[in-house]
């Protein structure tokens, strides 16, 4: 009983922690400029395959293919922004909301396609991973899972930190709350928004390395932590940032749950059900927020 | 669609509304003559399915603002419930067609009532999830549920999904004709459809969604109730859509859950897209572009679809209301040209008449 | 107007402005010297607010010209933020889910270092000492008055020398108004120069040097707010008595 329920828990935790990190890069960019990025899954497999690329085919350090797995996420939200979001802007909000969620479908999809065209379909390992387990009396604590819950905590306070305490975080936070405020006190929000996807892009692209490591390298990779991460937005309300990690937690801790008591392929349906239920009962959201935003 | 338009300028719309519909019709009649080739048949018929899955989206997402991400689940619902209604009950496709479409729209209003009080993208957020909630429960299916000979067969078909559950019936009436038979059930399906839509669209519940896309405040106040009336079009969408998927499948004699798969999806939505968003001819258009497109595509083979995705994007950044819009644009821009060009004209003639 | 050297710090000639298909300042000229307490009155929903807006750059020209101490306005309005114009926009448009002091340093967003913003902080807790004790409260919890004097705190943390002031005494009580005018009324005698927006002329009677009335896009009449409140029949005739 007693390892079943740490197994659950440990099961929980880790993947809460990854779905965190891909909620918070999705809500980012939502909450700051009302654009739902769909290919946000696409940007998390680029970041495993960055890495794998730079360690496995480069032959470089650990060390180099996560900066690198980094840095090409922040490179591909950058373009991103140059390539498509700039000129969707130039168009209403109404209209931007609903093309901007088209074009990105079609990038996801293209970049998704590009990487299986490079790298063909058949699985791979990915090289930044730990193996070996921490013993304490009867729990086994695997390094890979106590990494990724470190890096993923550590990364929140960072991006916590970011938003909270400096001058360009608190841009972001304007913008967000009132975009034409935040112009009359000199922000450019052409520059936010481009941060932001910049931003969003380099958590991807971390998410990227630390999905891939608990399992391995393929070019769908993104789409299931992504797919959850919706739900865990839809749960907590698009662009509510504690909301997000708190739902992410929870959900998957329940998820687990439900795997172990039912079978793997009834932990989706049955948060999906959870979610559904939630929204006839509250269409608000669980936590109350609805974020009014015509189509 | 044209906003500004006065009553006489509706009356000319719905001219060309009507002269292009005849014009399709004559064609539509013509085409089986001339076209020899079983491929070319079949992707046509192929052909028209996109089309008519893709007009719904359009009137759910085009005229009623509804960003539904599980259009590919309605035609499968009402594709596999065909079938399954046929397999498990032995009955005649014919008969099942219409219990398959209607279980879609029950589907569909479920899915309507947990997402429609959200708006814009929570609805694409959550049809999303539902709609590969159901991909993953069908494919991951590996209970028994009955025994064929010795064989194990799943409740939802599995990954194989279901075969030889029956056909439209038009092989054992038209022998080697069969094709241009099913051809003309699948056009005929496609026509009534676009007349449904059509009628919506000018219907009070057309000019309701146009005025809450207008004016989302003033239309409220003025007691249109966006919830009901979204519900409503999704419904009647979920019916063609999943009658569609009930021929579908009646047609192939075979559905599995490929259907459900992004690229599908994918495709649809490039049709609706590069076609023209809220346009209604949008959708034809796009899916002639479209399947002429991939036609091509299918030399470069991998490639495919990579290709969609960046055609996805390019047309929605370059030509955001489509080839539809685009030929409205000109339209537009020619009728101003020559009304200029008519005052030029008689701006001319009158010094000459003066100087004569 | 004083007939001097310098040129005007703004100076709007023939300004045409508005949204898509609806055109709401109709020509619009006037030039406001350095200090000048410019008031421009008039019924809602004429273009007061449009006017501003356009200064600011949050609608965009559609014909005419705008110049900013004798230099022709950029487009942008965070450029505009830039060259010392600070509007303070009606409703006050804070950043609701931030504290006061978070809101204030949004406002001294392009100032040139720490030292400037501290002191600008020091100047604007002086002026309203309530933002002071307020300082670490969301702004979303704020009455009406103590909104309304964040968002001319925050105007003023821009540092700028030109304040656009939209309808300060909407929606407030008496007593508060009078506080918000005696706010306005110190800065006026600290050298800024000020275009506010008011409906009720009266209120401005003792302030404004002078006065432009505003009435369906364009410019009706033109002088000391005394001269207005004297002549019923303009009163009556644009500002329903």
């Amino acid at each position: 009983m007693f390892d079943i329920l740490t197994a659950i828990l440990i099961a929980g935790l880790t993947t809460g922690a990854l779905y965190a990190l891909a909620t918070v890069g999705l809500s980012l960019v939502w909450g700051s400029m009302g654009m739902l990025n769909m290919a946000h899954a696409a940007m998390l497999t680029l970041g495993g395959y960055s890495a794998f690329t730079l360690c496995t085919v480069l032959g470089l350090p650990v060390i180099v293919g996560f900066a690198g797995a980094i840095v090409i996420g922040a490179v591909a939200g950058g373009l991103l922004y140059v390539l498509i979001v700039r000129n969707l802007l130039k168009t209403d909000k109404a209209t931007f909301e609903a093309n901007v969620m088209i074009a990105t479908v079609g990038i996801g999809i293209a970049l998704e396609n590009a990487i299986l065209l490079t790298y063909g379909g058949q699985p791979l390992k990915q090289p930044i991973s730990a193996t070996g387990s921490f013993v304490l009396g009867p729990v086994s604590l695997p390094f890979q899972n106590m990494l990724i819950v470190l890096v993923v905590i550590a990364l929140m306070a960072v991006i916590a930190l970011l938003l909270g305490k400096t001058r360009m975080g608190r841009a972001i936070r304007a913008t967000a709350q009132n975009r034409e405020a935040a112009q009359l006190m000199g922000v450019a929000v052409n520059s936010v928004y481009f941060q932001v996807l910049v931003l969003s892009g380099a958590i991807a692209g971390i998410c990227g390395v630390m999905v891939s490591s608990m399992t391995q390298l393929s070019p769908p990779l993104g789409n299931d932590p992504m797919l959850k991460a919706f739900i865990m937005c839809v749960v907590a309300g698009l662009g509510n940032l504690p909301g997000a990690v708190a739902a992410a937690f929870g959900l998957a801790l329940l998820e687990a749950f439900v795997q172990y008591v039912a079978g793997a392929r009834w932990g989706f349906p049955t948060l999906l059900f959870v979610v559904i239920a939630v929204l006839i009962w509250r269409p608000a959201g669980l936590f109350g927020r609805v974020q009014i935003r015509r189509m | 669609m044209n906003k500004t338009s006065s009553s006489k300028g509706m009356s000319i719309n719905a001219r060309i509304d009507l002269l292009v519909s005849l014009l399709l019709i004559a064609a539509a009649i013509a085409l089986p003559f001339m076209i020899d080739s079983r491929y070319v048949m079949g992707q046509i018929v192929l052909a028209l399915f996109y089309a008519t899955i893709a007009s719904q989206w359009n009137l759910l997402f085009g005229f009623a603002g509804v960003f539904s991400l599980a259009q590919m689940a309605m035609f499968a619902f009402g594709g596999y419930a065909t079938a399954m209604i046929c397999f498990y009950f032995g009955w005649n496709v014919w008969a099942a067609l219409l219990p398959g479409a209607l279980s879609a729209v029950v589907f569909s209003l479920i899915v309507g009532l947990a997402c429609l009080r959200l708006t814009g993208v929570y609805v694409a957020l959550l049809t999303l999830a539902i709609a590969q909630t159901m991909y993953l429960l069908i494919v991951t299916d590996t209970e028994c549920f009955t025994m064929v000979g010795s064989i194990c067969r799943q409740f939802t078909g599995g990954a194989v999904g279901f075969a030889r559950f029956g056909d439209l019936g038009t092989r054992a009436l038209l022998k080697g004709q069969w094709l241009a038979g099913n051809y003309a059930i699948i056009a005929t399906l496609f026509a009534v459809t676009m007349l449904v839509t059509y009628i919506i669209v000018k219907s009070p519940i057309g000019l309701a969604f146009r005025a809450l896309k207008d004016n989302p405040g003033y239309a409220v106040a003025r007691g249109v109730n966006r919830f009901q009336a979204q519900l409503l079009v999704f419904g009647i969408s979920a019916f063609f859509t999943g009658l569609a998927g009930g021929f579908y499948a009646a047609h192939f004699q075979a559905i599995g859950p490929g259907i459900l798969s992004m690229s599908q999806l994918m495709f649809i939505i490039a049709i609706t897209v590069v076609g023209g968003v809220g346009t209604f001819w949008g959708p034809l258009v796009g899916t002639i572009v479209l399947v002429a497109a991939d036609e091509l595509m299918r030399e470069a083979g991998e490639f495919r679809t990579l290709g969609l995705g960046l055609i996805i994007a390019l047309s929605i950044l370059l030509m955001p209301k489509g080839l539809v819009g685009r030929l409205g644009d000109l339209l537009s821009w020619l009728r101003h040209r020559n009304r200029a060009a008519a005052s030029a004209i008689t701006f001319q003639e009158k010094p000459a008449t003066t100087g004569k | 107007m004083s007939a001097s050297a310098e040129p005007p710090v703004l100076s709007l000639s023939n300004v045409v402005s508005g949204y898509k298909g609806l055109q709401v300042l109709k020509g619009i000229s006037f030039d406001i010297a350095a200090g000048d307490f410019v008031t421009v009155v008039g019924p809602n929903g004429h273009g007061k607010s449009t006017l501003l807006k356009t200064i600011s750059g949050l609608v965009a020209l559609t014909s005419g010209a705008i110049r900013i101490n004798g230099e022709p306005a950029p487009a942008k309005p965070h450029t505009i933020a830039g060259l010392g114009v600070a509007h303070v926009p009606q409703g006050d448009m804070l950043f609701p889910e931030m504290s006061v002091l978070e809101n204030l340093l949004m406002g001294a967003y392009l100032a040139p270092s720490k030292a400037e913003v501290e002191r600008r902080l020091d100047e604007v807790y002086t002026l309203l000492p309530k933002l002071s004790d307020r300082r670490d409260q969301l702004a979303s919890s704020l009455s009406g008055g103590e909104r309304r004097m964040v968002g001319i705190g925050r105007g003023l943390m821009m540092g700028g020398q030109i304040l656009l002031i939209d309808e300060p005494s909407l929606g407030l009580a008496p007593l508060i108004i009078e506080q918000i005018y005696g706010v306005i009324a110190e800065l006026s005698r600290s050298g800024r120069t000020i275009l506010l927006v008011e409906e009720n002329p009266a209120r401005v009677a003792d302030l404004a040097d002078h006065l432009h009335l505003l009435d369906d896009g364009v410019i009706v009449w033109s002088g000391p707010p005394a001269e207005l409140l004297a002549r019923d029949e303009l009163l009556a005739t644009y500002l329903g008595g």
